[in-house]
């Protein structure tokens, strides 16, 4: 799968491109599709406290951990039960739920797709691709 | 195989707030609203799938 960067709306006139991606997020009851970036600097899968609402995850009830990022810290809940489906690849997901983040709702990392996929980034071209490692 | 594009500047150059439902082939917005709820509520029965995103950011440098 080869995408584009994606432009982004930027609060000036400078355009900003992102490595993004559709993706379907289903636990027991719910499903709920949504993009997510792709982030080759990022540990581990984020998701907002909305799209685990979404979800029908009470991530209030989880206990409570502490993550950093380079201008500081941020509360999350962790929770296993959810599976992601990328254009028909389905894999389980650790992930955490953020509290408060933006702009971006919804991020994969280093622990998650990229243990999944080779990813080739194409900066220079405005590009990536994903190819999804076959399992027996 | 051309490249997907999902080009969201221009998907949301008419949404400055809330969240939009954005359509499978990921070149219009099928709904938007205040809330999420309010958009997967009025997608309820839609039977193509909706991507759901917000409308309210901007996005600028992203270090992570």
């Amino acid at each position: 799968m080869k995408f584009d960067f994606s432009p982004l709306p930027t609060i000036t006139s400078k355009k900003v491109f992102a490595p993004i991606v559709p993706i379907t997020f289903r636990t027991k009851n719910h499903e709920f599709s949504t993009f997510a970036l792709v982030g080759s600097g990022t540990s581990g899968a984020l998701i907002s406290t909305i799209i685990a609402e979404a979800l029908g995850i009470e991530w209030d009830n989880i206990p409570t951990e502490v993550g950093f990022t380079p201008s500081g810290t941020f509360r999350f809940h962790k929770t296993k039960n959810i599976e992601a489906d990328i254009d028909g690849n389905v894999f389980p997901l650790s992930i955490s739920i953020a509290e408060g983040i933006s702009p971006y709702q919804c991020i994969l990392g280093q622990n998650d797709l990229f243990q999944k996929a080779k990813i080739i980034f194409e900066s220079y071209k405005k590009q990536f691709e994903i190819i999804f490692r076959e399992f027996n | 195989m051309k490249p997907t594009k999902i080009d969201f500047a221009k998907l949301l150059k008419n949404y400055k707030s809330g969240w939009v439902g954005i359509s499978s082939d990921f070149k219009s917005v099928i709904s938007s609203g205040k809330t999420l709820k309010e958009v997967q509520e009025k997608t309820k029965e839609t039977k193509e799938k909706i991507y759901f995103f917000p409308a309210d950011q901007t996005y600028n440098d992203f270090i992570g």
